[in-house]
Protein backbone atom coordinates (compact mmCIF):
# COMPACT_ATOMS: atom_id res chain seq x y z
CA UNK A 1 0.00 0.00 0.00
CA UNK A 2 1.11 3.57 -1.11
CA UNK A 3 1.70 6.20 2.16
CA UNK A 4 1.40 9.45 1.80
CA UNK A 5 4.12 10.28 4.71
CA UNK A 6 3.16 13.65 5.95
CA UNK A 7 -0.21 11.85 6.51
CA UNK A 8 1.35 9.49 8.57
CA UNK A 9 0.67 10.19 12.35
CA UNK A 10 1.84 7.99 15.41
CA UNK A 11 -1.08 7.84 17.94
CA UNK A 12 -0.28 7.65 21.52
CA UNK A 13 -2.58 7.30 24.70
CA UNK A 14 -2.07 9.74 27.56
CA UNK A 15 -5.06 8.48 30.27
CA UNK A 16 -7.93 8.23 28.66
CA UNK A 17 -7.50 10.27 25.74
CA UNK A 18 -5.05 9.83 22.17
CA UNK A 19 -3.16 12.37 20.71
CA UNK A 20 -0.84 12.53 17.50
CA UNK A 21 2.52 13.44 16.35
CA UNK A 22 3.52 13.63 12.63
CA UNK A 23 5.05 10.15 11.93
CA UNK A 24 8.79 11.75 10.97
CA UNK A 25 8.97 13.67 14.44
CA UNK A 26 8.73 10.33 16.14
CA UNK A 27 12.00 7.59 16.10
CA UNK A 28 10.52 4.46 17.99
CA UNK A 29 8.65 3.67 21.33
CA UNK A 30 10.70 2.87 23.86
CA UNK A 31 10.13 0.08 27.04
CA UNK A 32 9.92 1.43 30.30
CA UNK A 33 13.11 2.81 31.54
CA UNK A 34 14.07 4.34 34.57
CA UNK A 35 13.54 8.23 34.94
CA UNK A 36 16.41 9.86 36.50
CA UNK A 37 16.18 13.02 38.06
CA UNK A 38 17.87 16.12 38.90
CA UNK A 39 17.46 19.38 40.46
CA UNK A 40 16.15 21.50 37.23
CA UNK A 41 14.00 24.65 36.54
CA UNK A 42 12.64 24.00 32.68
CA UNK A 43 8.67 23.09 32.44
CA UNK A 44 7.23 20.12 31.34
CA UNK A 45 11.04 18.34 31.60
CA UNK A 46 11.59 15.68 34.41
CA UNK A 47 14.97 14.44 33.88
CA UNK A 48 16.31 12.31 31.80
CA UNK A 49 16.82 8.44 30.41
CA UNK A 50 20.27 6.76 30.00
CA UNK A 51 20.08 4.55 26.68
CA UNK A 52 23.09 2.77 25.51
CA UNK A 53 25.35 5.45 26.76
CA UNK A 54 23.11 8.38 25.54
CA UNK A 55 21.77 10.75 27.81
CA UNK A 56 17.83 11.50 26.53
CA UNK A 57 15.83 13.85 28.03
CA UNK A 58 11.76 13.25 29.50
CA UNK A 59 9.39 15.66 28.65
CA UNK A 60 5.91 14.73 30.33
CA UNK A 61 3.75 16.50 28.05
CA UNK A 62 0.84 15.37 30.12
CA UNK A 63 1.42 17.81 32.72
CA UNK A 64 -0.22 20.21 29.93
CA UNK A 65 -2.41 18.29 28.20
CA UNK A 66 -5.02 16.39 30.34
CA UNK A 67 -3.27 17.74 34.30
CA UNK A 68 -1.21 17.13 36.41
CA UNK A 69 -3.59 13.62 37.58
CA UNK A 70 -2.23 11.86 34.23
CA UNK A 71 -1.51 8.27 34.91
CA UNK A 72 2.07 7.31 35.09
CA UNK A 73 3.70 6.38 31.93
CA UNK A 74 4.45 2.69 30.70
CA UNK A 75 6.23 3.06 27.84
CA UNK A 76 8.12 6.46 26.13
CA UNK A 77 7.77 7.98 22.48
CA UNK A 78 10.78 9.16 21.30
CA UNK A 79 10.64 11.79 19.30
CA UNK A 80 12.94 14.26 17.51
CA UNK A 81 12.76 18.12 18.53
CA UNK A 82 14.92 20.50 16.66
CA UNK A 83 17.11 23.29 18.03
CA UNK A 84 18.13 25.68 15.85
CA UNK A 85 20.44 23.61 13.18
CA UNK A 86 20.66 20.45 15.97
CA UNK A 87 18.11 17.77 16.29
CA UNK A 88 17.85 15.95 20.23
CA UNK A 89 15.59 13.05 21.08
CA UNK A 90 12.94 13.75 23.71
CA UNK A 91 11.00 10.86 25.62
CA UNK A 92 7.59 11.11 25.85
CA UNK A 93 6.03 9.43 28.36
CA UNK A 94 2.97 7.17 27.30
CA UNK A 95 0.21 5.64 29.12
CA UNK A 96 0.33 2.76 26.48
CA UNK A 97 0.86 1.35 23.12
CA UNK A 98 1.12 3.53 20.20
CA UNK A 99 -0.40 3.02 16.87
CA UNK A 100 0.58 4.10 13.70
CA UNK A 101 -2.04 5.74 10.74
CA UNK A 102 -2.57 7.12 7.73
CA UNK A 103 -5.43 9.65 7.58
CA UNK A 104 -5.86 13.26 6.02
CA UNK A 105 -5.67 15.68 8.69
CA UNK A 106 -8.73 18.23 9.58
CA UNK A 107 -8.86 21.41 10.06
CA UNK A 108 -10.03 22.19 13.77
CA UNK A 109 -13.65 23.06 13.63
CA UNK A 110 -13.68 25.12 16.83
CA UNK A 111 -10.46 27.11 18.37
CA UNK A 112 -7.97 25.14 19.44
CA UNK A 113 -4.80 26.01 21.05
CA UNK A 114 -2.07 27.40 18.83
CA UNK A 115 0.31 23.97 19.33
CA UNK A 116 -2.58 21.69 17.78
CA UNK A 117 -1.57 21.45 14.18
CA UNK A 118 -5.02 19.81 12.81
CA UNK A 119 -7.12 16.80 14.11
CA UNK A 120 -7.55 13.39 12.51
CA UNK A 121 -11.36 11.72 12.47
CA UNK A 122 -11.62 8.35 13.34
CA UNK A 123 -13.37 6.32 13.76
CA UNK A 124 -14.79 6.88 17.35
CA UNK A 125 -12.93 9.38 17.85
CA UNK A 126 -11.49 12.80 17.14
CA UNK A 127 -7.41 13.10 18.29
CA UNK A 128 -5.57 16.29 18.19
CA UNK A 129 -1.76 16.70 16.25
CA UNK A 130 -0.07 18.31 18.39
CA UNK A 131 3.06 20.46 17.29
CA UNK A 132 5.77 19.41 20.26
CA UNK A 133 7.46 22.93 20.37
CA UNK A 134 4.63 24.68 20.25
CA UNK A 135 3.21 23.30 23.37
CA UNK A 136 6.68 23.03 25.29
CA UNK A 137 6.55 26.79 24.27
CA UNK A 138 3.40 27.55 25.55
CA UNK A 139 4.09 25.50 28.86
CA UNK A 140 7.25 27.68 29.49
CA UNK A 141 5.54 30.75 28.78
CA UNK A 142 2.48 30.09 31.02
CA UNK B 1 22.17 33.95 19.13
CA UNK B 2 23.77 30.29 19.42
CA UNK B 3 23.64 28.42 22.00
CA UNK B 4 27.30 27.80 23.74
CA UNK B 5 27.17 24.19 24.35
CA UNK B 6 29.21 22.28 26.21
CA UNK B 7 30.14 19.22 24.08
CA UNK B 8 31.06 15.88 25.39
CA UNK B 9 34.96 15.79 25.84
CA UNK B 10 36.44 12.65 25.25
CA UNK B 11 39.56 11.60 26.51
CA UNK B 12 40.07 14.25 28.61
CA UNK B 13 39.67 12.46 32.26
CA UNK B 14 38.98 14.45 35.38
CA UNK B 15 37.97 13.91 39.29
CA UNK B 16 34.64 14.66 40.27
CA UNK B 17 34.02 14.77 43.81
CA UNK B 18 30.87 13.41 44.41
CA UNK B 19 28.51 14.93 46.80
CA UNK B 20 24.59 14.93 48.01
CA UNK B 21 21.79 17.82 48.42
CA UNK B 22 18.33 17.02 49.51
CA UNK B 23 18.35 13.25 48.35
CA UNK B 24 19.95 14.12 44.55
CA UNK B 25 23.44 13.12 43.99
CA UNK B 26 25.80 15.79 42.27
CA UNK B 27 29.40 15.85 41.34
CA UNK B 28 32.06 19.34 41.46
CA UNK B 29 35.55 19.04 39.65
CA UNK B 30 38.19 17.78 42.31
CA UNK B 31 40.21 20.44 41.07
CA UNK B 32 37.47 23.77 41.73
CA UNK B 33 37.31 22.63 45.61
CA UNK B 34 40.28 23.34 48.17
CA UNK B 35 38.93 22.15 51.45
CA UNK B 36 36.10 19.92 52.59
CA UNK B 37 35.13 20.58 56.23
CA UNK B 38 33.09 20.34 58.96
CA UNK B 39 30.50 23.11 59.67
CA UNK B 40 32.69 23.98 62.67
CA UNK B 41 33.71 27.64 62.65
CA UNK B 42 31.13 29.31 60.23
CA UNK B 43 29.15 32.36 61.03
CA UNK B 44 25.83 33.45 60.86
CA UNK B 45 25.17 35.53 57.94
CA UNK B 46 21.77 36.90 57.15
CA UNK B 47 21.91 39.96 54.56
CA UNK B 48 18.03 40.17 54.17
CA UNK B 49 15.91 38.29 51.85
CA UNK B 50 16.00 41.54 48.72
CA UNK B 51 18.08 39.30 46.32
CA UNK B 52 18.46 36.17 45.70
CA UNK B 53 22.41 36.09 46.80
CA UNK B 54 21.47 36.74 49.82
CA UNK B 55 18.97 34.73 50.66
CA UNK B 56 20.83 31.25 49.73
CA UNK B 57 24.24 32.85 51.45
CA UNK B 58 23.94 31.84 54.96
CA UNK B 59 27.31 31.59 56.65
CA UNK B 60 30.89 33.33 56.28
CA UNK B 61 33.60 31.73 56.65
CA UNK B 62 36.71 32.87 57.58
CA UNK B 63 39.62 31.04 56.09
CA UNK B 64 43.21 32.36 55.49
CA UNK B 65 41.82 35.63 56.02
CA UNK B 66 39.76 35.38 53.18
CA UNK B 67 35.76 35.72 53.75
CA UNK B 68 34.11 32.71 52.10
CA UNK B 69 30.30 33.26 51.54
CA UNK B 70 28.64 30.01 52.38
CA UNK B 71 26.12 29.23 49.92
CA UNK B 72 23.24 26.56 50.70
CA UNK B 73 23.11 23.75 48.25
CA UNK B 74 19.64 23.23 48.85
CA UNK B 75 18.50 26.85 48.49
CA UNK B 76 21.04 27.16 45.53
CA UNK B 77 18.88 24.16 43.64
CA UNK B 78 15.46 25.29 44.57
CA UNK B 79 15.59 21.91 46.83
CA UNK B 80 13.63 21.66 50.12
CA UNK B 81 15.69 22.24 53.24
CA UNK B 82 18.07 19.39 53.84
CA UNK B 83 20.44 18.45 56.56
CA UNK B 84 23.86 20.18 55.71
CA UNK B 85 26.89 18.37 57.58
CA UNK B 86 29.79 19.86 54.97
CA UNK B 87 31.04 22.19 53.42
CA UNK B 88 32.97 22.60 50.24
CA UNK B 89 35.34 25.33 49.96
CA UNK B 90 35.90 26.60 46.19
CA UNK B 91 39.21 27.46 44.91
CA UNK B 92 39.55 30.73 43.54
CA UNK B 93 36.60 31.83 44.36
CA UNK B 94 34.83 33.75 47.33
CA UNK B 95 32.01 30.83 47.03
CA UNK B 96 31.41 27.88 49.79
CA UNK B 97 28.88 25.66 49.69
CA UNK B 98 26.89 23.85 52.19
CA UNK B 99 26.13 19.85 51.15
CA UNK B 100 24.11 16.99 52.65
CA UNK B 101 27.59 14.39 52.45
CA UNK B 102 30.32 14.37 50.55
CA UNK B 103 31.21 11.04 48.87
CA UNK B 104 34.19 9.87 47.03
CA UNK B 105 36.45 10.88 44.57
CA UNK B 106 35.71 9.49 40.81
CA UNK B 107 37.25 9.81 37.74
CA UNK B 108 35.16 10.93 34.86
CA UNK B 109 36.05 9.96 31.21
CA UNK B 110 33.17 11.76 29.32
CA UNK B 111 31.03 14.86 30.33
CA UNK B 112 27.93 15.32 28.32
CA UNK B 113 26.35 18.58 27.06
CA UNK B 114 23.34 18.57 28.93
CA UNK B 115 20.70 18.29 26.68
CA UNK B 116 18.91 21.33 24.98
CA UNK B 117 15.57 20.53 25.95
CA UNK B 118 16.47 22.08 29.87
CA UNK B 119 16.24 25.51 28.96
CA UNK B 120 16.12 26.69 33.07
CA UNK B 121 18.86 27.87 35.66
CA UNK B 122 20.31 24.36 35.03
CA UNK B 123 21.60 25.82 31.75
CA UNK B 124 24.29 27.79 34.55
CA UNK B 125 23.86 25.41 37.45
CA UNK B 126 25.80 22.45 35.42
CA UNK B 127 28.24 21.63 33.42
CA UNK B 128 27.22 18.67 32.02
CA UNK B 129 26.03 15.31 33.05
CA UNK B 130 28.28 12.32 33.74
CA UNK B 131 27.73 8.69 33.48
CA UNK B 132 28.11 7.03 36.40
CA UNK B 133 27.75 3.28 36.61
CA UNK B 134 24.19 4.22 34.57
CA UNK B 135 23.29 7.23 36.68
CA UNK B 136 23.06 10.51 35.53
CA UNK B 137 24.89 12.69 37.53
CA UNK B 138 25.59 16.26 37.47
CA UNK B 139 28.25 17.92 36.90
CA UNK B 140 28.26 21.06 39.00
CA UNK B 141 29.27 24.60 37.10
CA UNK B 142 31.18 25.80 40.75
CA UNK B 143 31.16 29.88 39.03
CA UNK B 144 26.90 29.44 39.50
CA UNK B 145 26.97 29.10 43.14
CA UNK B 146 27.94 33.33 43.12
CA UNK B 147 28.49 35.30 40.16
CA UNK B 148 30.71 38.08 40.53
CA UNK B 149 28.13 40.36 41.22
CA UNK B 150 26.20 38.73 43.59
CA UNK B 151 29.81 38.46 45.58
CA UNK B 152 29.92 42.21 44.96
CA UNK B 153 26.55 42.80 46.89
CA UNK B 154 26.97 40.20 49.95
CA UNK B 155 30.53 41.86 50.35
CA UNK B 156 28.61 45.60 50.40
CA UNK B 157 25.91 44.06 52.78
CA UNK B 158 28.85 42.41 54.95
CA UNK B 159 30.60 45.62 55.45
CA UNK B 160 27.95 47.65 55.96
CA UNK B 161 26.77 45.19 59.04
CA UNK B 162 30.05 45.57 60.10
CA UNK B 163 29.50 49.18 59.84
CA UNK B 164 26.42 49.01 61.74
CA UNK B 165 27.81 46.87 64.72
CA UNK B 166 31.37 48.92 65.18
Amino acid sequence: MMTDDTNTFVLFPLGKKRFALPAEKVTELAKPDRLQTFPQRTPLMTGVLVRRGRIVPVCDVAQALIGRDAPAGKFYLIANRQFESRREWTAIPVTGECELTNVQPQQPQSKLPEYVLGVLSLENEIVEVLNLEKLIAAEASA
Amino acid sequence: MRQKRTLPRRGAREDVILFTVGGFRFAIAAAAVTEIRSMEGLTRFFGGTGHKAMAKTVYTLERNGVTHFVVSGAQHFHLPPSKPTRVLVLRHAAAAVLVDSTDRMVDIAVLHALPLGFRGDERNWYRGLAILNGDAVPVVNPTAFLSKGEVAVLRATMLRMQGVAV
